[in-house]
């Protein structure tokens, strides 16, 4: 792990699954910024410039996919890792997930481990 | 030809086809026949005309001796002066009878136009004969040949030759005429056959070429059917009888696998549309117990973390992260009723616990139960009951509460600083309750969906509102089973109302459920 922390945005709208994630990513050693949708997740994107994103996808005002493909429109936000979090289990919703620009695809309920990897791993 | 032998039935045609053939056969043979006779005649008229000469030419010779032999007797008398002896006198006179016999004979045997011939003959042969005759009979009186005998002897063989003469011209005419039918017949027999083979022929060309045809028009429509061109038909117009009740029945069927193509292809779209819709569902089930399932999961492994760190533990948080998890837990379990609710009467296996209850004691029950949920988003709530017309029903009084507490936690939901109410009324024979919210609405695209399961005004209503999207559908459902129905006017931003109304007794409605 780098001295400086990874900074981690973590877009949530469920207030139980934000909390609960954004507390043991900190616990973990992440520095975590949260938004509730992805309107709110653009501008902090653009703003403060984080390591790796958590995008839900099934957010108010503007989902997960259209916030991925809008990042991906950006130059700025272009190489910046997104990771897809979504209940949605099938194979068919994670390709859709990677096709609107997303890096990589975790599946609630989340496998904390492998979601930390997959952090490191998109980071690297 | 072609066109009537395409109108007449196969039947018909065959049958035509032996009669004619039938005919000229029989024709043909009356020709032959006729032919016959006519050679059998000339036959006959030939024989009849050598028998006449034949006849003729004896009577002549018999006229002839027996002058010579009067010439003789005459001569004889004048020298010798010998009497004739009674035999030699009988005998003469029979020879006599015998020639005037054998007259007769050529008479019956003369030919017809030769009549006057004959008779003039006759005449002067009867007139010789019985000259003859006295001369005969007078011999042995000193009798002489008359002198008109010897004129009538030449009068006789001079009519004798003239009938003779007449005859073989007439059996010449005769001939020739028995010729010419002769040839006539030999011709139209020759004719007759020659054109009833070509006839035959035709008429077999036409059959078969028509009926060929026919049977192609057949073929093809059965190929193309076969080829699965269903809607091809077969022109039954121009084809006659039996072919065109094939035909018919070749177009009936097309159509009758046109159908059944159809229904089975409706039915194929049916269950692919069932199956779609239960993948669809089996999704949505899933997609919403991951959702309590990862705050469960997540916090469980969070709590477990802190206990085995070594730092002292927030009491006060962990009991509140306990709490989320109690929470996640029921919401879960919520979920798993409403998802079991909703396949059980699915399958039609929804039991209905039939009993005596107050509608407004249910009501009521519910709408203090759920008394934090109306406060939770700062609403207040009106519950006008006409108490009046209140009594008690016979219904599923679970399922019932089911139904108010379902909208009414929904009229909570989707309203925030507002006005909720709840109506209940009763008629001789219905119950009806509404709920009606001044909350934010549902545009008419969203009305048109939202009974059906997992179906949310939008996919992101449920993360703002909570809920599993079941909830209208089982209300829809349940009312269905207690014998009534729900609806709902609604206006975007303005609020939404529901109305129930439920047979108040549901035994009456439904017999046997």
């Amino acid at each position: 792990m780098n001295t400086q922390p990874i900074r981690v945005l973590l877009v949530e709208d469920n207030e139980l699954n934000r909390d609960m994630l954004s507390r043991r990513l900190t616990r973990a050693g992440f520095n975590v910024l949260t938004a509730i949708d992805g309107e709110e997740a653009l501008i902090l994107m653009r703003k403060v410039r984080p390591d790796v994103v958590l995008l839900d996808m099934n957010l108010p005002i503007k989902d997960g996919w259209t916030t991925a493909k809008e990042a991906r429109l950006d130059p700025a936000l272009q190489n910046l890792p997104i990771i897809a979090l979504t209940a949605h289990a099938m194979e068919s919703d994670r390709l859709q997930a990677i096709e609107a620009g997303c890096n990589d695809y975790a599946t609630k309920p989340i496998d904390f481990p492998d979601l930390l990897q997959k952090i490191e791993e998109a980071v690297l | 030809m072609k066109f009537w032998t395409r109108r007449l039935s196969l039947r018909a045609r065959l049958w035509l086809f032996s009669t004619a053939i039938l005919l000229l056969f029989a024709s043909n043979v009356a020709t032959h026949l006729w032919g016959s006779y006519a050679r059998n005649e000339s036959l006959l008229a030939f024989r009849e005309t050598v028998e006449a000469a034949q006849l003729a030419a004896d009577l002549g010779l018999a006229f002839e001796n027996r002058r010579q032999q009067i010439l003789v007797l005459d001569a004889l008398r004048d020298t010798t002066d010998e009497a004739l002896s009674a035999t030699d006198l009988q005998s003469a006179l029979t020879d006599l009878g015998v020639i005037g016999q054998q007259l007769g004979r050529l008479g019956a045997i003369s030919s017809e136009g030769a009549e006057t011939n004959y008779r003039r003959f006759h005449q002067s042969a009867s007139q010789l004969l019985s000259l003859w005759r006295d001369f005969y009979q007078r011999y042995n009186q000193n009798g002489h040949l008359a002198i008109e005998a010897s004129n009538a002897y030449s009068m006789t063989l001079q009519h004798l030759r003239e009938l003779d003469e007449r005859q073989a011209f007439l059996a010449v005419q005769r001939s020739e005429a028995i010729d010419g039918t002769i040839a006539l017949t030999d011709r139209i027999t020759v004719i007759g056959f020659v054109s009833s083979i070509l006839i035959t022929l035709a008429l077999l060309i036409g059959l078969l070429s028509s009926t060929n045809a026919s049977l192609k028009r057949l073929k093809r429509g059965a190929q193309r059917f076969g080829s699965g061109d269903l809607t091809y038909r077969i022109n039954e117009a121009i084809e006659a009888g039996e072919i065109k009740e094939l035909a018919h029945s070749f177009n009936d069927m097309s159509e009758k696998l046109q159908i059944a193509i159809d229904e089975v292809q409706a039915a194929k779209t049916d269950a692919d549309a069932a199956n779609a819709a239960k993948s669809l569902f089996l999704a949505n089930v899933s997609h919403e117990l991951r959702t309590p399932l990862n705050a469960i999961i997540g916090y469980s492994e969070m709590l477990l973390d802190e206990l085995s760190d070594d730092e002292n533990i927030n009491r006060d948080q962990f009991g509140h992260d306990l709490s989320t998890i109690i929470f996640s837990g029921r919401q879960l379990l919520t979920l798993i009723n409403d998802i079991l609710d909703l396949a059980k009467i699915e399958t039609g296996k929804m039991q209905l616990a039939l009993d005596q209850v107050d509608p407004t004691d249910v009501i009521v029950q519910v709408c203090d139960s759920l008394s934090p949920l109306v406060s939770q988003r700062n609403n207040h709530l009106t519950l006008s009951i006409d108490r009046e017309s209140m009594y008690e029903i016979y219904t599923d009084t679970a399922k019932l509460q089911q139904i108010i507490t379902n909208l009414f936690s929904n009229a909570c939901k989707f309203t925030e600083n507002g006005h909720i109410e709840v109506t209940a009324q009763m008629t001789s024979d219905t119950l009806v309750i509404s709920v009606t919210d001044d909350g934010i609405g549902m545009s008419e695209e969203q009305q048109a969906g939202v009974f059906e399961a997992f179906v949310q005004a939008e996919a992101t209503t449920a993360s703002l509102y909570g809920g599993t999207g079941l909830g209208l559908a089982i209300v829809r459902d349940f009312c269905q089973l207690l014998g009534g129905s729900v609806s709902l006017k609604s206006t975007l931003e303005q609020g939404t109302q529901f109305i129930v109304s439920l047979p108040t007794n549901l035994a009456s409605d439904h017999e046997g459920v």
